[in-house]
């Protein structure tokens, strides 16, 4: 394959490496379903489907062992092996979909491929004939079906009297460059007489082709035609047909052999993959068509836009600016109104723009949601128990960025939630509850938030357990332990190396613990909270910001410094006199209403150290999680959109700052990251014989 | 013919300091500075350099100079430091030195034994002298390490 460059071979890789995760996923899913529902041939065909195009895919990138082992599945899911198979096949196909995984990845890192020696074996036991067979060509027929307009032009040609050919051409699965196999023949087939009709059309991408057909009206002979399209390497099979009108409808098997194509003696079994073949291709030319419109873009070239817009918003905030004091100076000027008018078009179309771009980020929440069931159906079988999995709102849309990042936080709250979350049947039953346990997952818009929950109807957490558990590790003290409320006390469970489980298990003891759940969700500026209530179960809520390239943000002065912190995290700002600041243990509270609310005082990040109190303070009344915190600052600025940029060097990085804006007028304003602020400043204020002054 | 280096002169306190031009992006007046909390003395914070946050390093505290004088004559040098933009305050920078290389000098023992690696040669023109530094090494490694000192410090 010569004709075919690095490059291009490369390319041709990351393409498939994508679309071979999609494929994966699609055959956990359909494992799942085999699981549930064995003997339905439907969701066989469906699942030797995929394998079938992943076995296409991997043999066109010279990917062998892989192709070779898709095949050998391939062979074994038939509704009649899946009616005889008791189970065992969904099996299979689950530890297959590891097996590609596996392999997927170590061709991806250019590692030695593991051999499937087991999982080759529970295949081979499957088959009735155990020997297995080389990588077949695929066996063609075509179905030819045109549309009406496509019939028109058709019979047209047949009405002045030409002679008129269905032509289907397998492409052959090693063929690297499929798209210049399809312009070779089309070139061909344009020389030989005129093409009335392609199938599919060129919406298709070429390297998801296998079987391509046309309607021909030439004046050849069908043989020569034949011989024509029989390009080595590039088109494994070719069938010519005369088109008849009452032809058309009925599958037809006219098969003419090329050189290469082994049609061996067991051609019976071969015809009848043939035919499930020829429905795959339909319905997954269905699917096509429903992707139509669809364009994969590189991630990079639309954060490009997106920080293109975040350019606008300042300068759009520049020009507000110089427009508020234009209006100072020239009080009367009637221009002044023209510019509002310019400036208020000018605003709103950047408003939409930036949504627009906003959404081209989004994906459904979805992606993340559909690995979940293989994720529980696993936990659930190794820890013996019985889950039902119910997803719901999976369709929100929500940044990219986030989501990926929270597809291990949530892997591991479903995982935790099965294996410590629900009881055992035999314990459920014995609390009066059905023997399945129930894990829900719900997605869904808040405000400017995305709140994802996951709750479990298990045993619930045991506060009192954990609690004392703490106070063991020495995590809190017996004293302050004894303060705590429910709520305060569930939050324990986000502490690193606390765990309520009485043993360790396989399960939970690996990867994220909640403690890292909390610090991915500190990083996107979400918050992570826990409801628990004993022998009714736990819920999980998530709530992430929308995206991560704008916040709205509040804005207000401490030492003559610029801060802001996200608009989402404030409840409401209170105003108050040095008086009614109390000092309880080491906080500094006041009361707010009904409210006891514990004060942080952010000069302490200017100026750490003992400070005077002023007779009236600004309370901004800020939310972390379940609890709610006051932040002392001096001066109230306002809100206004941020374009966050990131202080990512190694100079001025730190926990307490999670960005920074520019402003209209060019200033820089630091973001803070209130949950290390107020674990900073949470329990350390140095003061003070001068707060009772 | 020797080749010349060409080198941007800068001054703090009465030193005569000389980096390759081709690091300098460019030199700009004090804008107003941001202060970020919890950084090291020698960071300054952060500025606004035409829609890009860059850090601000006062060179001047980083070469322990006892006194730092605020004047009009004080700037900012951009530089490209391991792909990141970091500015420089110095005392005052303007000129663009050419030394030619058969007048540059190894940096003498004393330099070599000491913590100080960042002067890289001495050069000498029309009987002054110019410290070759490398700003890698100020920044970098010294810095990091500076970093690591104070973390104790912090918690």
């Amino acid at each position: 394959m010569s004709f075919f460059s690095e490059e291009r071979s490369s390319e041709l890789k990351d393409l498939f490496f994508e679309s071979a995760a999609e494929l994966l996923q699609a055959l956990n899913d359909e494992g799942l379903k085999l699981e549930q529902r064995g003997a339905d041939a439907e969701v066989v065909r469906e699942t030797r489907r995929t394998v079938h195009t992943l076995k296409g895919d991997s043999a066109a990138c010279g990917f062998d062992e892989l192709s070779t082992l898709a095949h050998e599945l391939e062979d074994v899911l038939t509704p009649e092996i899946a009616a005889r198979s008791n189970g065992k096949l969904a099996e299979i196909v689950l530890q297959a979909a590891d097996v590609f995984s596996a392999m997927l990845a170590a061709y991806r890192a250019g590692e030695p491929i593991p051999a499937p020696v087991s999982l080759r074996d529970q295949i081979r036991e499957l088959v009735d004939k155990p020997q297995a067979k080389n990588i077949v060509p695929y066996k063609l027929s075509g179905h030819f079906a045109w549309t009406e307009y496509e019939q028109m032009a058709i019979q047209q040609a047949l009405l002045r009297g030409q002679i008129v050919y269905n032509i289907a051409l397998a492409i052959d699965p090693g063929c690297p460059m499929k798209a210049a196999a399809v312009q070779l023949v089309r070139n061909v087939l344009a020389e030989t007489g005129e093409v009335l009709a392609v199938f599919p059309d060129s919406s298709v991408p070429p390297e998801q082709l296998d079987v391509i057909e046309f309607c021909l009206s030439s004046s050849q002979p069908a043989e020569l035609i034949a011989r024509k399209c029989r390009v080595p390497s590039l088109i494994s099979d070719v069938l010519v047909e005369p088109h008849a009108a009452a032809l058309a409808e009925q599958p037809r098997n006219h098969i003419v052999p090329t050189a290469e194509s082994s049609d061996d003696s067991d051609d019976v079994l071969g015809l009848a993959d043939t035919a499930a073949d020829g429905g795959g291709i339909d319905a997954s030319s269905a699917a096509q068509n429903s992707a139509t419109g669809k364009l994969r873009v590189d991630a990079d070239r639309i954060d490009a836009v997106l920080n293109l817009v975040g350019e606008l918003v300042i300068g759009k905030s520049m020009l507000t600016q110089t427009l508020s004091e234009f209006e100072k100076r020239f009080v009367k000027d009637p221009l002044r109104v023209k510019f509002a008018d310019a400036m208020a078009f000018q605003a709103r179309v950047l408003n939409d723009l930036q949504k627009s771009v906003m959404k081209i980020r989004m994906v459904p929440v979805e992606q993340v949601f559909r690995r979940l069931p293989r994720i529980v159906r696993d936990v659930a079988k190794s820890c013996e128990k019985e889950v039902v999995l119910q997803i719901s709102g999976e369709e929100t849309d929500l940044d990219k960025t986030i989501l990926d990042a929270l597809s291990e936080p949530l892997s591991h709250l479903v995982r935790n939630a099965v294996d410590h979350g629900l009881e055992t049947p035999a314990e459920r039953l014995a609390a009066g509850k059905a023997a399945q346990g129930t894990i829900r997952l719900n997605a869904y818009h808040q405000g400017n938030q995305i709140v994802i929950e996951c709750a479990d109807d298990g045993r619930g957490i045991d506060s009192y357990k954990l609690v004392s558990k703490a106070v063991q590790n020495g995590i809190v003290s017996h004293d302050e332990a004894e303060r705590l409320s429910d709520t305060e006390a569930l939050q324990l469970v986000f502490h690193p190396g606390l765990s309520t489980a009485e043993q360790v298990t396989a399960i939970s003891g690996r990867g994220v613990g909640m403690d890292v759940v909390r610090a991915v969700l500190d990083k996107l500026k979400g918050t992570v909270s826990i409801d628990s209530k004993p022998g009714i179960g736990t819920t999980f809520l998530l709530k992430v910001p929308l995206t991560l390239a704008i916040i709205k943000a509040l804005m207000f002065r401490v030492a003559d410094r610029l801060y802001a912190i996200p608009l989402a995290s404030v409840v409401e700002i209170a105003r108050a006199s040095g008086s009614e600041v109390h000092r309880v243990d080491q906080h500094e509270v006041m009361q707010l209403r009904e409210q006891v609310l514990t004060l942080i005082r952010l000069r302490q990040l200017v100026k750490p150290g003992p400070m005077l109190a002023s007779k009236k303070i600004f309370v901004v009344v800020i939310t972390l999680g379940d609890r709610k915190f006051g932040l002392i600052v001096d001066q109230l600025v306002g809100e206004e959109e941020l374009v966050i940029k990131a202080l990512d060097d190694d100079f001025v990085s730190t926990d307490l700052v999670s960005g920074a804006s520019i402003l209209g007028d060019g200033s820089v304003v630091l973001i803070l990251n209130l949950s290390a602020v107020i674990a900073r400043l949470g329990k350390a204020p140095e003061l003070t014989e001068a707060v009772t002054a | 013919m020797a080749k010349d280096l060409q080198l941007v002169g800068f001054r703090i306190g009465k030193e005569t300091y000389g980096v390759p031009i081709r690091l300098v992006h460019e030199i700009v007046r004090l804008p107003e500075i941001t202060a970020v909390p919890d950084s090291p003395d020698y960071i300054e914070g952060v500025i606004n350099l035409r829609g890009k946050i860059i850090s601000i390093v006062d060179l001047r505290k980083r070469f322990g100079e006892a006194r730092i004088e605020a004047s009009r004559k004080n700037r900012i040098l951009v530089a490209e430091i391991e792909g990141k933009m970091v500015g420089l305050i110095v005392d005052a920078a303007s000129e663009v030195i050419r030394v030619p290389e058969s007048e540059i000098e190894a940096p003498p023992e004393v330099f070599e034994e000491s913590e100080i690696k960042y002067v890289t040669g001495l050069g000498k023109l029309n009987g002054r002298l110019v410290i070759l530094i490398d700003l890698t090494k100020i920044l970098q490694k010294g810095e990091l390490r500076r970093i690591g000192d104070m973390a104790p410090a912090l918690a």
